[in-house]
């Protein structure tokens, strides 16, 4: 959104208070939802209950060519439509609902340079797993992405897909990567998050922030979904505090649910 | 591009290929800048040749360090072969210091580098007038007239595909968002490093280098238009911090930046040099003139001040 845009839609959103009927799209969850798109979605759903905001996740098969930047998720609210964490964070907030209104400023710098870390790591990581490697986009990406469409569209849109996500990972340099090197990559981020961790309930000690949701939703979606192989999860299950962590967010926000 | 270290010997001879410097840098080339400040604060002797004027402007990845038999690329992977030969200006980090540099690098990468790239290659006014003509002068013919448009459009492209939100959008809508991010880095920042010298303690670190390199070419370069780097002007401590990076670490450098261009250059015949510099300075005003009839009505189309170009090519005289 441009930034007049952005500042129309918080000052309507600082008029109206949350309904009841805000829902959360993410594609198909069975079949389709790939492990990017999960985890992306689960950390706003984390973030949601965080801050105590009632929210109906709706599963659609086009979801991403109905966000309005094309990315997952996205959320309903009222009559707006706000997608990815950052800007329903900033979205949230100007209705008045902030978990980090508490840090200062220095606080707020670190929060925001781990976000950028799972971003730029973690994120990155997933995506390249997904799509570059030649294993798991055969085995499992293309065949999930395209299930809901018939063939030949189900192959022209899975190749298309694939071929921009590796356009962008050839653009950060990350095309010339083996798979080993983003393996290791992970290990340093989840290492740097464990550190930063140490032995507190969350991030910012008492109270969870949307980092903590952020690092909720990627670490939680890599360790329960199955890929080809389960080095990914396996790098993450060595750092004890993490496992912790996420077991602690799923048993407060997310108890109701069956994971 | 992992390197083999085939012995351990400390006084093998480290050559770092690097752009070139100006405007009081050491190099323009913010990679370049990371690398040569990450040198000095371990304390690593390396030898910095420019590529400028020489075919390595087009074929070169930069920065690149070579070892004996070895080439690394890419800052990250140099400053982790400078710390495996113990050069390592990281050792009195504790873990979270070190996880902390890891997240910060990360913020730099995702929200400054993209208004970095666009305020340098992207932005009308000031490819035209600062970054193409240098580039392109420092660049032999004819790569004086692919150099600059290479790294343009690499540069357009990895904006558009990291911050482009939908395949159809231009640059004109990312834009605003990606510098209000990188503004909100900047005081992010500054809000880190307070009063301090460093961002650790009294020492530089990894992550000092990292945000030289990325600050000091919008704090430093002369650009005609940027609100990036008036934003950048009222942070005070971001701009003491390259100014102290400068005076303690790269004085006795900075006198090499403007010197003559390496020896290779005397070989060349006379004649041709001359020809080459009247058909750079002809094609810079050329494409000068084309961009400002094509730019806006608003962009007042003025002939380019002569004196910077002409400076800069009699500069390139040897002796």
């Amino acid at each position: 959104m441009t930034l007049v845009a952005e500042a129309f839609v918080s000052q309507m959103a600082a008029a109206e208070p949350w309904p009841e009927s805000a829902t959360l799209y993410q594609p198909l969850k069975e079949d389709q939802i790939l492990l990017s798109d999960c985890a992306s979605s689960l950390a706003v759903q984390a973030y949601l209950r965080m801050c105590g905001l009632p929210v109906q996740v709706v599963c659609r098969a086009n979801a991403e060519y109905m966000s309005p930047s094309g990315k997952i998720p996205f959320i309903h609210v009222g009559n707006q439509v706000v997608s990815e964490l950052g800007p329903i964070v900033q979205f949230t907030k100007a209705k008045g609902n902030s978990l980090s209104d508490g840090l200062d400023d220095i606080q707020r710098a670190e929060m925001k340079a781990y976000m950028e870390l799972v971003n730029n790591m973690l994120l990155t990581a997933e995506l390249y797993i997904q799509w570059c490697d030649d294993a798991t986009a055969a085995e499992i990406s293309r065949p999930r992405y395209s299930s809901p469409y018939s063939w030949p569209l189900s192959n022209i849109l899975a190749y298309q897909k694939q071929w921009e996500v590796r356009r962008k990972m050839n653009a950060v340099g990350w095309g010339g990567k083996t798979l080993e090197q983003v393996y290791e990559d992970v290990n340093q981020c989840c290492q740097a998050l464990s550190q930063r961790l140490g032995t507190q309930p969350y991030f910012f000690n008492k109270q969870p922030t949307e980092l903590d949701a952020l690092v909720f939703g990627h670490l939680f979606t890599i360790l329960t979904t199955r890929l080809t192989s389960t080095e990914l999860a396996e790098r993450i299950k060595s750092y004890s505090n993490l496992l912790s962590f996420c077991r602690r967010i799923e048993q407060t926000y997310f108890e109701d649910k069956s994971s | 591009l992992k390197t083999a270290f085939s012995e351990p010997n400390m006084a093998a001879a480290m050559e770092l290929r690097c752009w070139g410097g100006d405007w009081g840098l050491p190099s323009v080339h913010s990679e370049s800048l990371i690398v040569q400040a990450y040198a000095k604060f371990s304390g690593a002797k390396v030898k910095v040749v420019p590529i400028d004027w020489t075919w390595k402007t087009l074929t070169a990845t930069v920065p690149e360090l070579l070892c004996g038999d070895s080439a690394v690329q890419e800052p990250t992977n140099i400053l982790n072969y400078l710390r495996k030969q113990r050069f390592n200006a990281d050792y009195e980090l504790t873990a979270r210091q070190g996880a902390d540099t890891m997240a910060y690098i990360a913020l730099l990468e995702e929200k400054l580098r993209p208004a970095l790239l666009h305020t340098f290659w992207v932005d009308a006014e000031n490819y035209a007038n600062l970054t193409r003509p240098w580039f392109a002068s420092r660049s032999p013919f004819p790569l004086n007239f692919l150099v600059p448009s290479h790294h343009a459009n690499t540069a357009l492209s990895r904006i558009l595909l990291t911050k482009g939100e939908a395949s159809l959008h231009g640059i004109t809508e990312v834009e605003g968002k990606i510098y209000s991010d990188a503004k909100e880095c900047l005081n992010l920042l500054s809000y880190r490093l307070g009063t301090a010298n460093y961002f650790f303690g009294n020492l530089p670190t990894s992550l000092d280098a990292f945000v030289f390199g990325f600050v000091a070419p919008i704090y430093k370069a002369s650009l005609p238009s940027s609100p990036l780097q008036s934003h950048l002007r009222q942070l005070d401590n971001l701009t003491s911090f390259c100014d102290n990076i400068l005076a303690v670490y790269f004085t006795h450098t900075m006198t090499n930046t403007i010197s003559p261009p390496p020896p290779v250059q005397e070989t060349m015949d006379a004649n041709l040099q001359k020809l080459t510099q009247l058909v750079n300075k002809e094609s810079n005003l050329i494409e000068k003139m084309d961009d400002n009839l094509r730019s806006s009505p608003q962009h007042k189309p003025h002939r380019p001040d002569p004196k910077p170009s002409l400076a800069s090519e009699q500069s390139s005289t040897p002796a």
